[in-house]
């Protein structure tokens, strides 16, 4: 589903690095994890200026010294030979994030020089290396490290050695991956035709689109390696005379804090080690999210309420089927909220009916509210959307304010939804049969599992799949029979309506052809009324009663299908012809429009297609033109039309 | 590739790791400085002769392995000797008898004193993993419905803070405050107790386990709780998951039925991974607790420098950890219909 | 929230679990747990090598003689010995009716055979030394173990001591090497129940001792990972006695109404030492020596400079908390008679240091605060190591860093794993300056022996020291009969290598014991060791009615 082009994506940044900036600065836990780090980095550069006392002096220390309790002098208290606790802990930082910095420079030279050879020659060389990063990767690294650090010398710099050595294997495999990615794109591509050096591709191509994934990396390999460190502090394998946190903790255990209740020795250290991995955690996390941005909302999240407005003056809408109303939609308005930006308007004022057996034509380009306007009917919008006026009526019942529990009856039952894109509408862990039978297993009275099973192997034969694939996955169907099983799902609880948000994308005309015909041919078998969502105004022509033409979320024309073939009204419309091949004249030129459909949250003060229109005129830049209603139905948003 | 050729695989590269892990094990002890004959006749009030009749008993008088009598210090020997009369070949033939050599310190066969420990390590790695994976799936699943909430930073701080405890440390904080509170201050059980009823027994065990397990899960909890928040806002994000909303599913079948198994994937994966890592936190937690499991057992055998116990203990916890990813890939396929096919 | 329900079913867990062991608790038997940080290597007494299996062994066999806590040795198998006027013939009754654990009698046989063992068994790594001078032993109808040595000594019952009795019919069919010897039937006060290898050992009382029964029914050890957990498990009760713990430690305790806190010289003396590498070339050894010491260190006085510059009250005030005594010399004063009382300690005195060496031609003539050797070839910059193991050790380190700067010298501190301690100490005499220790015999002579000129190639001199008069009186004493001559040359011994400042002795520790003095009573408390698990203790303690 669409959602991720309704939400507004950010916009696109002056510099790299401004821009960065301003989306990672939004990020309010990254920002504290910075602050952390800062912190704490200063005060281990400054370790001399801000320690009151040398952390290695014993001068003045007696044995009334030892552990005395936090006071004026000693903020932190005295440690087990009655050195100053805070000294220890600001002199503490600084090896600490040597250790950390160093170890993880280490991994991630070694894990990143793994990962770029491995993902940019590939063949034997990396499946040598990666079979090899797997091996690593498997044997536990801490008694590893252990056994290595207590078999040679404990000072700092093995230490740092040792960690920074075993601690490559998860760079390797996220660099690698990302090298893959970044090697086949077109400037690398390029660079090998024009015969760049692969060392001169890898350095100049490669490296800087790996660097910040190997950067977000690195940041969690430092606090890896600082865990590592205190650990190995703590076994009592580090060098005892240089003070990090581990050490400190590793004197305060060994040498009774705990006995006699000295808590700060044992907890200025440990809330040392827990700063920096938290600030870098937090910092690390929040880079990644800028690099990779993700949505943090889901379709889960409860919606936003419904705005309840009457649905005011509504036009006159489809006359032209004489059969009863099933759907009546007044004015319906739909709105995306964005943090510190104004709402933006996805849909407005739109009203349409739907009468039994009819088939109703969406069109509109990408980005006119064409889904949202179906979500919206459902109130399926994702969370930032809301319906902000109007009504939906199914059979009298208003479903964007009907409860939760009406709802859930109706979904699927009432109205069903051939969703765009099958192959991710459909579940990948659950068998196709499986996931047809729980829809009707929520909303149709069964006998037994046998019935349902018959029903399952009825609908999927229905559309022409064949019972056996009924316990296979998705990802065991062709394209067109995935599209054909989510049809069958569609009308498993056999619905009033069904809406085909583009069911055919992304397949090939011959599996577009048979998918449309066997539509057609259950929609007039089953006397189903069909919202048929496209930009394809050939299948529309040739299948729809009716067609609803939108335009940067708003109504540009609304007609029957005949009116709006061959009398068009409103210029989108005509344009909208003129990019589609006309069977009847094939000497006509194709034109596509020039431009692109408005952005949402950056609506044209007038009409909506002005900057578009080869007719616009002034009154089109500063007023939204009125829907005219123009007999039998047909409704045309334009000034034209007040133009004698 | 059909499941077999899959399932052979697995089960192939396994066998070879573990073969790497077998040489490296062994080499590893003679390559790095520190002469393990040194070791094991380090007191200097030890007679001459008595040092030699330890190093035949120990097998330290046999060439490493053909060409090579000894690594560190590099000195070459005879290239021609019987290659079953080496260092090399005699514990890879040990081996397979199930013999992991004998202990310098306490001169008992290496796989007894793991056999007694690897099932106290057992049963604490797996209550802390069992219950840390419950609790912090059941966190990360509240934490990630309830996205972009307070519950949801607040569980998201929460699981980092746990994260970036030092294992050690937090297990010395809760045997401290624990024995303050008339928790048992170390070890599996209280000694001398053997003859007592078995319900007894078990209720002095669990009750020996709560801090050990307990830390367990704050430390691991953390990280399960953010994969399977972030996993869980991967798949709830997905087309099919809308799929199940129109459909009418209620919010609770949707987690059920349809984000669960998805979601669990990484977990699964994560939990073969962690495994290595548990065993990290196992040689801290049971050097805090006395807990007389595997990674005590590298503790001690750290202290003591003894070689064979450590070296043993290594070689068991790399073939666990190695077959315990190999039954997490094996899930994995069953988990993910796609494994098999791809 | 969820955190804290799983929690509370945890607490009510671990309340079933309490409440079970108080309902059990009325009909036990009087139970004496006991803390330390050890487990005993093995079983096995002839391959044992750490303290925590002798006091074990002590509680569980019997020896011919039984070392008490003045440091006097009381017989204990035997009910009487004689010697044979050349000194050489010692003939023992042993008592009658003694039985092994197993109701099998113990006999002149069982000792002969236990004394055979551990001298013809190579792999034992102690026993040749306590069996050295063992000629003949034989076995007489009478229930006598006649002993002929091969040249008289003065401390035949520190040589057997150690030498616990082994039921023969036991360990005649097993391999004396490979023996785990888990059931440990011995004839001792206490009876093995169970062992778990770093869990504990678990001992009842033998009611048929011939000695009297203990009072309590079980002793249980208990091995904890850390010292400090051991103070927190006597403050909480759930041990009735520790056998150590950290020195910091000491004043909480002792303000614990319920617990008795007795510091005292350790049973096993214990010295901590600062061995200065001062090897001569002529003396360096032919196969294994590299001998790389600083040569400014082979001048008397700069280690003499050194000695001065040394505040050893304040290393024990801060790495002690003052339960330690200064040291002299390797003979500790736990020694007793043997240490030599009357050497007055080099004071801590910065100023006459500094002196010795500006007197000495040792002048820092560049100006870096390092002093350099006459010829200014080398600076006074010392490598000083001590085993990582040691958590004190780098304190010490820190502090002596301080402490000799004052004086001009230098040292550059690293910590080594024991083994390559120990292959860079000795023989190979490729150090300066090693922090390390060590554990006495009750006997002098071990110690003194560590001293002498023959022990350079073997490894077992740490120093390198040499001096003829010292091996000359070494050689005396070891087989000198009459105890006050032999304390006599033991004391001028002591004088020579103080004089020469063969090693700088920071202190003598002491042992820091505690006990539940609402539990138990009758300790012995009143000599001059302190040892609260020692046999000669447990089997006197009772619980407190």
């Amino acid at each position: 589903m669409a959602i991720q082009e309704l939400e507004l994506k950010p916009a696109v940044p002056a510099s790299p690095l401004s821009g960065f900036w301003n989306v990672f600065r939004k990020n309010r836990l990254a920002i504290a994890g910075l602050a952390m780090l800062v912190v704490i980095v200063i005060a281990a550069i400054f370790a001399d200026v801000i320690a009151p006392y040398d952390p290695r002096s014993y001068a003045g220390i007696g044995a009334g010294d030892i552990y005395q309790p936090p006071s004026a002098q000693h903020w932190f208290g005295t440690d087990d030979a009655g050195k100053d606790v805070f000294s220890g802990f600001i002199y503490g930082a600084r090896n600490s994030l040597i250790v950390g910095f160093f170890a993880a420079f280490i991994s991630i030279f070694i894990g990143g020089t793994f990962g770029i050879i491995a993902g940019f020659y590939g063949g034997r060389i990396e499946t040598f290396l990666m079979r090899f990063t797997d091996t690593m990767l498997v044997i536990p690294d801490l008694p590893l490290i252990v056994i290595f650090v207590a078999l040679t010398e404990p000072s700092l710099w093995n230490i740092i050695l040792v960690i920074g050595l075993l601690g490559w294997t998860t760079t390797a495999r996220i660099v690698r991956s990302q090298t893959l990615a970044v090697k086949s794109r077109k400037f690398v591509l390029r660079a090998r035709a024009i015969g760049a050096g692969n060392r001169h591709i890898i350095v100049h191509h490669i490296l800087p689109l790996v660097m910040p994934i190997l950067v977000v990396n690195a940041i969690l390999v430092i606090s890896l390696a600082i865990l590592s460190e205190s650990t190995l502090a703590f076994l009592g394998l580090s060098d005892p005379l240089a003070i990090s946190w581990g050490q400190m903790l590793n004197f305060a255990f060994g040498r009774g804090a705990m006995s006699v209740g000295a808590w700060w020795a044992l907890v200025a250290p440990g809330f040392g080690i827990v700063w920096v991995v938290l600030a870098l955690t937090l910092l690390g996390n929040g880079l990644e999210q800028v690099l990779n941005p993700r949505l943090e909302a889901h379709h889960l999240m409860p919606g936003q309420p419904t705005v309840q407005k009457e649905a005011g003056e509504v036009p006159a809408r489809g006359a032209f089927v004489k059969t009863p109303v099933i759907l009546d939609v007044q004015n319906l308005s739909v709105e995306y909220i964005n943090e510190g930006k104004p709402p933006a308007r996805a849909v407005q004022n739109v009203s349409f009916q739907l009468h039994e057996g009819e088939m109703m034509g969406l069109v509109g380009e990408s980005g006119c509210g064409k889904t949202t306007l179906m979500l919206a009917v459902n109130r399926l919008l994702p969370a930032a959307g809301q319906i902000v006026g109007g009504k939906a009526l199914f059979n009298g019942i208003d479903l964007t304010t009907a409860s939760d529990e009406e709802l859930a009856d109706l979904r699927w039952s009432g109205i069903s939804i051939i969703f765009q894109g099958a192959m991710n509408a459909l579940n990948p862990v659950r068998t196709v049969g499986d996931q047809i039978a729980e829809a009707i297993r929520k909303h149709m009275p069964i006998e037994n599992e046998a019935a349902l099973d018959s029903r399952v192997t009825e609908l999927l034969e229905l559309v022409g799949i064949s019972a056996e694939h009924k316990n296979h996955y998705p990802h065991q169907y062709s394209g067109g029979m995935r599209q054909r099983a989510m049809i069958a799902m569609a009308l498993s609880c056999s619905p009033q309506v069904v809406i085909a948000d583009e069911p055919t994308t992304a397949l090939d005309v011959m599996i577009q052809a048979q998918i449309l015909e066997l539509l057609d041919d259950l929609r007039r078998k089953l006397g189903l009324a069909v919202i048929f969502v496209t930009h394809d105004l050939g299948v529309v022509a040739e299948m729809c009663d009716t067609v609803l033409v939108m335009y940067g979320g708003m109504t540009a024309e609304y007609a029957d299908v005949d009116t709006i073939y061959n009398q068009p009204r409103h210029p989108y419309t005509q344009e909208l012809l003129k990019a589609f091949p006309d069977l009847s004249n094939p000497e006509k030129r194709l034109s596509s429009i020039p431009g692109y459909p408005p952005k949402l949250d950056a609506l044209p003060p007038g009409c909506r297609f002005a900057p578009r229109c080869p007719l616009a005129f002034d009154r089109c830049k500063t007023e939204l033109p009125r829907l005219h209603e123009l007999g039998s139905g047909h409704v045309v948003g334009c000034h034209l039309l007040e133009r004698p | 590739m059909n499941r077999y050729r899959y399932l052979l695989q697995k089960t192939g590269w396994a066998l070879l790791t573990i073969l790497f892990v077998l040489v490296l094990n062994f080499f590893l002890f003679r390559i790095l400085p520190g002469d393990p004959a040194r070791a094991l006749t380090r007191d200097p009030r030890m007679k001459a002769e008595a040092r030699e009749i330890l190093r035949v008993r120990f097998g330290l008088d046999k060439p490493v392995i053909n060409c090579f009598e000894t690594l560190t210090p590099l000195k070459l020997g005879d290239c021609r000797v019987n290659p079953l009369d080496t260092q090399f070949f005699i514990y890879i033939k040990n081996l397979l008898q199930g013999e992991l050599g004998i202990s310098y310190k306490t001169n008992r066969p290496v796989a007894d004193i793991l056999a007694e420990r690897l099932w106290n390590t057992v049963l604490l790695i797996g209550a802390g993993q069992i219950l840390s994976i419950v609790v912090g799936v059941a966190f990360g699943v509240f934490a990630a419905w309830k996205a972009r909430t307070a519950i949801d930073y607040g569980a998201l701080i929460t699981g980092l803070v746990a994260w970036s405890l030092p294992t050690f440390w937090l297990g010395i904080i809760l045997l401290f405050w624990g024995s303050t509170q008339g928790f048992p201050i170390g070890g599996k059980a209280t000694p001398g107790t053997g003859a007592y009823p078995l319900l007894y027994q078990i209720g002095d065990v669990a009750n020996h386990m709560i801090l050990p397990t307990l830390t367990y899960i704050i430390v691991y909890m953390g990280e399960y709780m953010l994969v399977m928040r972030s996993s869980l806002l991967d798949v709830l994000a997905e087309d099919y998951i809308l799929t199940a909303k129109a459909k009418g599913l209620s919010a609770f079948q949707i987690l059920k039925d349809h984000a669960m198994k998805n979601a669990m994937l990484p977990i699964v994966t994560l939990i073969a991974i962690n495994l290595g890592f548990t065993v990290a936190g196992a040689v801290q937690i049971e050097a805090v607790f006395s807990w007389p499991g595997l990674g005590g057992a590298i503790f001690e055998a750290v202290e003591s420098r003894d070689y064979p116990l450590l070296q043993g203990t290594f070689l068991l916890i790399a073939v666990s950890v190695i077959l315990a990813n190999l039954i997490a890939d094996l899930t994995y396929s069953y988990l993910d219909p796609r494994v098999q096919t791809e | 929230m969820k955190l804290t329900v799983k929690f509370v079913v945890l607490l009510t867990i671990a309340a079933l679990a309490l409440s079970a062991c108080g309902a059990l608790g009325q009909s036990q038997p009087v139970v004496m747990r006991i803390g330390w940080a050890g487990s005993p290597d093995t079983l096995n007494p002839g391959a044992a090598v750490l303290t925590e299996a002798y006091t074990i062994f002590a509680l569980v066999y019997d020896a011919m003689y039984q070392l008490q806590l003045d440091g006097t040795f009381k017989l204990n198998l035997a009910e009487s010995v004689s010697v044979s006027d050349d000194g050489l013939v010692y003939t023992y009754k042993i008592r009658d009716g003694v039985k092994f654990h197993d109701g099998q009698p113990l006999t002149a046989e069982d000792v002969v055979f236990s004394y055979l063992l551990y001298q013809n068994t190579e792999g034992y790594p102690w026993m040749g030394n306590y069996t050295t001078y063992f000629e003949k032993i034989e076995a007489t109808p009478n229930n006598e173990v006649v002993i002929t040595l091969s040249e008289p000594i003065p401390n035949i019952d520190a040589q057997l001591v150690f030498l616990y009795v082994l039921p023969k019919h036991i360990w005649e069919n097993e391999d004396p090497l490979e023996f785990e010897n888990v059931a440990a039937v011995g004839s001792g006060p206490f009876k093995m129940v169970e062992y778990k290898p770093n869990e504990f050992v678990h001992l009842a009382k033998n009611p048929d001792y011939f000695g009297g029964a203990p009072k309590v029914d079980e002793v249980i050890f208990q091995t904890f990972e850390s010292q400090d957990a051991l103070v927190q498990a006597i403050k909480t009760g759930q041990v009735d006695m520790i056998t150590e713990m950290p020195a910091t430690a000491v004043e909480t305790l002792k303000q614990d109404p319920n617990i008795e806190v007795v510091t005292g010289a350790p049973f096993a003396p214990s010295v901590t030492d600062v061995i200065i590498n001062q090897v001569l070339p002529e003396n360096c050894p032919p196969e294994d020596g590299l001998c790389t010491g600083h040569p400014a260190l082979l001048d008397r006085n700069v280690r003499l400079a050194l000695a001065h510059a040394t505040d050893k009250q304040k290393i024990i005030d801060v790495v002690l908390l003052g339960y330690g005594t200064p040291g002299t010399t390797l003979i500790p004063d736990g020694l007793g008679i043997w240490y030599n009382s009357s050497i007055k300690d080099y004071p801590y005195d910065v100023a006459k240091a500094n002196q010795i060496l500006d007197d000495a031609g040792y002048k820092d003539v560049n100006g870096d605060g390092i002093r350099e050797t006459p010829d200014g070839s080398r600076s006074l910059t010392f490598r000083i190591n001590w085993p990582s193991d040691s958590i004190d050790s780098p304190r010490l380190a820190e502090l002596l860093s301080e402490m000799w700067g004052q004086v001009g010298v230098k040292l550059e501190a690293q910590a080594l794993d024991p083994d390559t301690l120990t292959s860079v100490c000795c023989p190979a005499f490729d150090f300066d300056i090693i922090i390390w220790g060590w554990g006495s015999d009750p006997d002098p002579n071990l110690l003194l022996s560590v001293m002498t000129t023959d022990e350079i190639p073997t490894g077992s001199s740490e120093t390198g020291y040499s001096n003829p008069e010292y091996d000359d009186l070494y050689r005396q004493q070891a087989s000198e009969l009459n105890l006050e001559k032999r304390r006599a040359l033991v004391w001028k011994m002591q004088e020579i290598v103080f004089n020469d400042v063969v090693y700088i002795i920071p202190y003598y520790e002491q042992n820091v014991q505690a006990f539940r003095k609402d539990r138990f009573t009758g300790f012995i408390l009143d000599q001059p060791k302190v040892e609260l698990s020692d046999v000669t203790s447990l089997i006197r303690v009772e619980p407190v009615r």
